[in-house]
Order: structure tokens, then C-alpha cells, then sequence
């Protein structure tokens, strides 16, 4: 098994509910995992559940991420670790600048590494770097936390946030959806920019459309709460042309 | 003697020095009780563990008070359990006079007598009335028409001793064209179960600009009563800034007359409460003539079991056409067991006129949270960005630099 990433049996309900109903997934350094699935199959359960949200009631036999307990952890000690979740409806918050409580961000977690704060020099010469590798405009990064944002903004300030984090694992949850052509390719620009043979990314969406840009290893379908079919990119394509159903009426036969 | 009479009778070894202090004396004893719950002004704040203390007069020994300093710049006048401390405090800036109210002779007292008390009922309400008939000392500061003041001016009261009762009296004349900023700050210490009740009369002449910053960092057990009462000529500009530190009891009244066309008028606050703390702000903007701006804003953090009231009135009467008043106040509460009693009152008599008023109560964002705690932020760092970002628009109203930061560590240090 993989230190790295390693999913073993993971169920979610939320209110009795369950949406997860035993999930395997094993992600290894460098690698990208497409996550796809039609609406309701617990797509954005998944990047809530491991990015610590408490809405949910959480078991598995096994969630491990660089050889840690994740579920064990807090949703900041989670990023604190190397994840990073680019939300799918991110939160405004007025008030907050954009810049102070990134640099807030970096410094819990190079503290957590046992690092000094960030000297002001090299965090605005990241800042300037990174918000262009995004196309950010630079007054988007001095406002108020998504404040005022149009949706292409709220997304491309996500994946500004997350190139300035620098994660380990970053898990996009529906970052596509809403982007117009022109807004999805800076933001997929910006993720394989991000890309390394010690980063991994797990992307989670609805449409193949996004997997032209960001180009994945290994594309899985999530179905009813369970990963029913696994496959290499061509089975993206395999989806768009042929839709859910096909994977409907399989899951169907089997069971 | 009932409690009201004995209450009262521990003030009256102090001697009167001025006919007016005969006056209040003679009303409190003879006329106004003390509020209770079923005054509608007091509805929510129980004054009854003031009047049940027995409250003495101690001496203290404080000679050096630079550790109550925000910002060492500042011209200080220092009051240690109500008396002016001379050999303490600084010498006042060009253009500003202050006599001590105890000390005033000649040309000066007669200004000052002809001022005192000339803002406040102190013959119908219980606590100006007493602060008036006991008061010993305070500051009479008289700023020179059309000069700009620089230098800020702080007026420092410090509460000394177990069971101390400060009267604080002050006396304030913006003259005509003039422009200054002051800091009143009340602190505390050592002083279980002492009293604050405070009066300060501010006169604000025309086309003359005043900030007054009013920083309340009471004891512990500390129970503050302050009134303020502000009169504003024509064209003038007065903002009025209360931040509540701490204090078991606070009680804040701000009555703002608006008496002639072109002023603008600011009632800012903040209060943060914790424990069992209670905090009570109740302002009245009263428009008395056309074409006025009045613009309030007050915000409320409350954790643990604490409470807090906010009642804010405009008034617009009938020759006050034109006028603009806004007033809005927004709490967040920390905890189930935390309250707040908020009420907006608008009185309008006039038919052209611009109003709004509105409250708010709720919870930290809990989406926000979790965002920012995904990005590596901890629980305490989060809650200390959100309250920050709420209460940054009334922080942005403070126009001394080093007064705005020390609110700003103040905050952090609520969450540390």
C-alpha cells in the first residue's frame, strides 16, 4: 500500500442518511485522479468528508494520508498536513483581506513545520508570482475574501490560494462547473502549472469537459455512494459520448 | 432610612463646593428615586447591586500612571479616584486651557458655573443628580476658537481601592472653528466593587470639529455608569467613539443635541462581553433643526452568559426638515447562553426627512469558519478574523492611529 494516499472503506451519512457507502481509493505522488459521476452520487460528500467538514458521520477502515490518520485530524491540521480543497461554492467573507489571511494561512502552516513566518519580501514576491500564474488581477488579491467576485474569479481565487499553499494533495470539487471555456483553461493552465512529481490532485466533476485541459492518470466513477468503475482518461471519454446510464444499467446486472 | 436615603447618605461627608451641587442634593434627596426595571429606559440593567453597596473613599498611593497609557504622546490629565492629579498629568497643548473644577477662581468659575449642568436634568435623573451633588473634581478644557489642536488630549480616570465611588465630572467647550480630538479612558484597579458614574457636558460651538473616544477599561467588579451629554451649534462636527473593554456593569448614556442647521453627528461603539458581564448603550440624537447628518453605528460580540443592551432613539422634530439619520446596531453572539436587547426608536415630526434604523443578532458564520480553517487557519485565528472583519467598520471610525491599534490588540487578545 501507498503511504501517500490510501482510502480503504470510506462511509458518510448525514442525518441518517448514507452517501458514502464504502469508498477505496489509493492516490500515489504525482498522480492526478478524475473523480466522475452523475448529480447525487456523493461527489461533494467526498472533498467534505476529507477535508474535515462536521456536518457528517464518518467511519472507514482505513483513510491515510502521508502515513497519518486523516480523520483523526482537524480540517486545519488537515491542510496544515498538505491538503488543500478548492471549494465548489466558495464563501464570501467581508472583511477579511484576501492577502492577510493567506499569509495567516502560510505561516500556521509553516509553523506546523517548524519554519519562521514568512519574511513580508518573499510572501509579496509569491503573491505577485502566484496571482499571475492564475491571472488573478492584483486588486482581487488586496480585497475581501471572494467578496464581490464574479463565479470565474471566486474559482481562479481558489487555485491562487492553493498555488500559494503549495499542497501536497489538492482536491478541486467541481471547480469546472459554471466556467466558461476561457476561465476553465486559466484555471486548468493553473493546476498543471502546479503539477510535480510530489503533488497529486484529485478532481472531482461532472463533466469531461474539464478533463481536456487538466489531463488525468485514472478516471473513477462514483455511483450511489461507491466507486463502480475505474479506468485509465479514455474512460472519460467513454462517459461523454455515452453518458451515466450505460454505468447505471452495469451496476444494475451485478447487483 | 430606606435604601435610597442610605445609599445616598454615604456621599454626604463630602463637601459641596458650588450652589449647584446644593441643588442636586437637595433633588435626590428629596425627590428622584433611582431607576428600576419598570422605567422603560432601564428595563433591562438592575441597578440595585450599586445601590446595595457601601462604597468609601480611599486614598491612594499611584505616582506613576504610564502603564494605563495607549500612546505615551498624548497630553494627559490625570484624575485618581476623582481628584486632579497636577504633579501627573502634562501641561496642555497651545490653544487648549484646562482648569481642574475644584481649583476654578474668578472670570473662569463664572464661565464654568454658567456651563455645569446645562446639558443634564440632574433634578429629574437619579444618577446625574448624584454625580452632580458629589462630584469633587473633574476637568474644565477650553479649546481656543479656530485653532487646530495636534496633539491629542487624554483624560485619564483611575479608580484606586475596594470599594471606591468616583463622581467624574467633566467639562468640555469646543469653541467656534476649532478642532480636537479626545480620549476619555476610565481604568481600574485593585477595585473590587467600586462605582464609576460619570457626567461630561461637551459643547461643540459652531463649524468647530470634535472626536471624543470614550475607552472603558473598568475592573472587574467595577459597576460604570457614564453620561455624556453633547449640544452642537450650527455647522459643527462631532463623532463620539465607546469602546467597552471591560466593567461588570456598564451602563453608557449619550444624549446628543442637535440644536442648529449643517451638523454632522457620529455615534460609534463596540462592546465585547464575556463571564457575566452586562453592558447597556442607550443614545439619544435629537434634531432640532434642518439640515442635519446623523449617522450611528454600534457592534456587539457576546460570549459565555453575558448581556447586552442597545437602545438608540432619533428624534426629528418638526423644524428639523432635511435631516439624514441612520442608525444601525449588529451583535453576534458567541454562545446559547449569551443575550442581547436591542431596540431601534425613530419619533419623526418632520415630513422631509431621510431615516433608517435596523438591528441585527447572530452567529459567527459557520461556512466562513470551515473555510478558513481549511486553508490551515486554527479555530482561535478564525474566530479572531471574523470578529475583526465585524467590528472593522466601527474600528475604521477611530481617527488616532495608535488608539485604532491598541483596539485592534485588544481584540486579538480576546481570542488568544
Amino acid at each position: 500500500m501507498s503511504d501517500f494516499f490510501s482510502i480503504k472503506n470510506l462511509r458518510a451519512s448525514i442525518e441518517g442518511n448514507q452517501i458514502l457507502k464504502g469508498i477505496n481509493l489509493e492516490v500515489k505522488p504525482g498522480e492526478v485522479h478524475a473523480i466522475m459521476g452523475p448529480n447525487g452520487s456523493g461527489k461533494s460528500t467526498l472533498s467534505s468528508v476529507l477535508a474535515g467538514r462536521e456536518d457528517y458521520e464518518v467511519e472507514a477502515d482505513e483513510v491515510t494520508f502521508l502515513g497519518k490518520d486523516l480523520l483523526e485530524l482537524a480540517p486545519e491540521e488537515r491542510a496544515r498536513e498538505g491538503l488543500f480543497l478548492a471549494f465548489q461554492y466558495p464563501v464570501e467573507i467581508p472583511g477579511v483581506s484576501n492577502i492577510n489571511f493567506l499569509k495567516a494561512a502560510i505561516n500556521a502552516k509553516r509553523k506546523h513545520a517548524g519554519l519562521d513566518d514568512i519574511t513580508a519580501k518573499d510572501f509579496m514576491a509569491m503573491v505577485k508570482e502566484k496571482q499571475a500564474m492564475v491571472e488573478l488581477k492584483s486588486n482581487l488579491a488586496n480585497r475581501s475574501v471572494n467578496e464581490g467576485f464574479s463565479g470565474g474569479e471566486k474559482k481562479r481565487n481558489e487555485i491562487f490560494q492553493m498555488a500559494m499553499l503549495e499542497p501536497k494533495l489538492g482536491i478541486l470539487d467541481e471547480t469546472d462547473s459554471g466556467l466558461d471555456i476561457d476561465a476553465l483553461k486559466i484555471v486548468s493552465n493553473g493546476v498543471n502549472k502546479l503539477r510535480g512529481a510530489d503533488r497529486s490532485f484529485i478532481v472531482i466533476t461532472h463533466y469531461q469537459r474539464l478533463l481536456d485541459y487538466i489531463v488525468p492518470d485514472f478516471v473513477h466513477v462514483l455511483f450511489e455512494g461507491r466507486i463502480v468503475k475505474s479506468g485509465g482518461k479514455e474512460l472519460a471519454l467513454e462517459l461523454e459520448e455515452k453518458g451515466y446510464d450505460w454505468i447505471k444499467e452495469e451496476v444494475a446486472i451485478h447487483n | 432610612m430606606n435604601q435610597k436615603e442610605i445609599f445616598v447618605a454615604q456621599f454626604d461627608s463630602i463637601p459641596a463646593q458650588f450652589p449647584i451641587q446644593g441643588e442636586a442634593r437637595a433633588a435626590i434627596h428629596n425627590g428622584i428615586d433611582f431607576p428600576t426595571t419598570r422605567d422603560e429606559k432601564w428595563k433591562y440593567t438592575r441597578v440595585n447591586s450599586i445601590l446595595e453597596s457601601s462604597f468609601q473613599s480611599v486614598e491612594s498611593t499611584l505616582e506613576n500612571v504610564d502603564s494605563f497609557k495607549l500612546d505615551a504622546t498624548w497630553s494627559y490629565l490625570v484624575f485618581v479616584n476623582g481628584k486632579f492629579n497636577q504633579t501627573i498629568s502634562d501641561d496642555m497643548p497651545d490653544g487648549v486651557s484646562m482648569t481642574s473644577l475644584a481649583a476654578c477662581n474668578g472670570d473662569v468659575k463664572k464661565e464654568m458655573l454658567s456651563k455645569l449642568g446645562s446639558l443634564i436634568d440632574f433634578k429629574k435623573e437619579a444618577f446625574p443628580s448624584l454625580n452632580t451633588g458629589y462630584f469633587e473634581d473633574g476637568a474644565f478644557i477650553k479649546v481656543r476658537k479656530n485653532t487646530k489642536i495636534e496633539q491629542n488630549i487624554c483624560i485619564l480616570s483611575i479608580t484606586d481601592g475596594q470599594g471606591q465611588a468616583v463622581n467624574a465630572r467633566n467639562l468640555i467647550h469646543v469653541e467656534s472653528g476649532a478642532e480636537v480630538k479626545f480620549v476619555h479612558q476610565f481604568e481600574g484597579l485593585d477595585n473590587e466593587n467600586s462605582f464609576t458614574n460619570s457626567v461630561c457636558e461637551i459643547f461643540v460651538d459652531e463649524n468647530a470639529h470634535a472626536d471624543y473616544y470614550l475607552i472603558e477599561s473598568e475592573g472587574a467588579n467595577t459597576k460604570a455608569i457614564t453620561n455624556t451629554n453633547i449640544s452642537q451649534k450650527r455647522d459643527s462636527n462631532f463623532t463620539i467613539v465607546t469602546i467597552t473593554k471591560s466593567g461588570q456593569l456598564v451602563r453608557n448614556n449619550i444624549n446628543m443635541a442637535i440644536t442648529e442647521p449643517g451638523c454632522e453627528s457620529n455615534m460609534m461603539g463596540i462592546y465585547f462581553t464575556d463571564g457575566n458581564q452586562h453592558v447597556d448603550n442607550q443614545t439619544y440624537a435629537d434634531h432640532q433643526d434642518h439640515g442635519c447628518n446623523s449617522n450611528e453605528l454600534y457592534k456587539g460580540v457576546m460570549a459565555d452568559r453575558s448581556t447586552g443592551v442597545f437602545n438608540g432613539k432619533i428624534m426629528v422634530h418638526q423644524a428639523a426638515q432635511q435631516t439624514n439619520a441612520f442608525q444601525s446596531n449588529q451583535n453576534i453572539l458567541l454562545s446559547d447562553k449569551a443575550t442581547i436587547n436591542t431596540k431601534p426608536e425613530l419619533e419623526i415630526y418632520a415630513d422631509d426627512v431621510k431615516c433608517s434604523h435596523g438591528c441585527t443578532i447572530g452567529q459567527l458564520d459557520e461556512e466562513a469558519m470551515f473555510y478558513l480553517q481549511s486553508r490551515g487557519l486554527g479555530k482561535e485565528a478564525a474566530h479572531r478574523l471574523l470578529v475583526q472583519a465585524f467590528a472593522q467598520d466601527v474600528i475604521d471610525t477611530i481617527k488616532i492611529d495608535s488608539l485604532r491599534q491598541s483596539v485592534e490588540q485588544f481584540i486579538e487578545s480576546k481570542f488568544e
